[in-house]
């Protein structure tokens, strides 16, 4: 399975990664995009199997992105990992056709309890 | 009862609370905590003491707009900005740190603060994406809540900080 992992930081996505090996999806390729529009990009170039991506994002934001890829026809399971839950944010979220969104700070429990099902 | 006591004054600071009727250290505290466990590491304590920080500080920090308006401000000395991007990045640091990976690291974990805090307070409210330098200057000192911890011994402080200027007294 490919995990497309987006963040501007390139520290986050390191944890990101860390993250999902410690949860036990440690048998993945991961590929990496440093805002909403590399996402955007690497969604068509790559065909990663889930879509890992922060919200607050320089050039495009993950909600962007998300909204872009709903547009264009993709149906790639998308998931927020980001510093901001509000019960507004998760709205929004859910209505652009997220599956999930993790609250940093985040633990290995945390992605397995949303990650389960999700990834094979 | 006077013809001036209208509640105009307590009405138009109500319009505007500052960041201490709205949470206490012990928030920022805990939530700090929770952010240290996570990015920096499971065994990782923040004691609440103040020590003295060192001449060449840096800060990291998230602007908060909406209800509240200010900045979620983290400073520490240079050298403990760089363990600590060393902490986060574990076995894929660099054997020489440069200054992008400190602002990354750095900046991410005032994000991650920044957004809890942000989540403590009265919305809706957007947060910027995290800066580091100088801190922003205290506007208002009333307005300010700020909790001084030691991480591995070094001094850091947390400082949840108002952006507007006190407003004008009422007499």
């Amino acid at each position: 399975m490919k995990i497309l992992i987006a963040d501007d930081s390139r520290v986050m996505r390191q944890i990101v990664i860390r993250t999902l090996r410690q949860a036990g999806y440690d048998d993945h390729d991961i590929v990496e995009a440093e805002d909403g529009a590399d996402a955007l990009a690497k969604v068509g170039s790559e065909g990663p199997d889930l879509v890992l991506s922060d919200w607050n994002m320089p050039n495009m934001t993950g909600i962007e992105c998300l909204q872009a890829l709903r547009a264009q026809g993709s149906q790639v399971p998308f998931g927020f990992v980001t510093s901001e839950g509000s019960p507004e944010m998760r709205e929004k979220a859910a209505n652009a056709g997220a599956l999930f969104l993790i609250a940093k700070p985040f633990n290995e429990d945390t992605f397995k309890e949303h990650l389960d099902g999700v990834i094979a | 009862m006077t013809a001036q006591d209208t509640g105009e004054r307590r009405r138009t600071s109500d319009a505007r609370p500052v960041i201490t009727d709205l949470m206490d250290e012990g928030t920022i505290l805990a939530v700090a905590e929770e952010a240290w466990v996570s990015l920096v590491g499971e065994e990782e304590v923040l004691v609440p003491l103040a020590g003295e920080l060192p001449a060449d500080v840096v800060s990291s920090w998230v602007d908060v707009v909406g209800p509240w308006t200010g900045s979620v401000v983290l400073t520490t000395g240079q050298a403990t900005a760089e363990a600590l991007s060393r902490a986060l990045l574990r076995e894929a640091a660099p054997e020489v740190l440069e200054p992008e990976d400190v602002e990354d690291a750095f900046g991410e974990i005032a994000n991650v603060v920044g957004g809890s805090v942000k989540a403590a307070l009265p919305g809706p409210s957007g947060l910027s994406l995290p800066q580091v330098g100088h801190a922003p200057l205290v506007r208002n000192p009333v307005d300010v809540c700020r909790v001084d911890v030691l991480w591995r011994g070094e001094p850091l402080t947390i400082s949840v900080q108002g952006a507007l200027p006190p407003l004008p007294a009422s007499h």
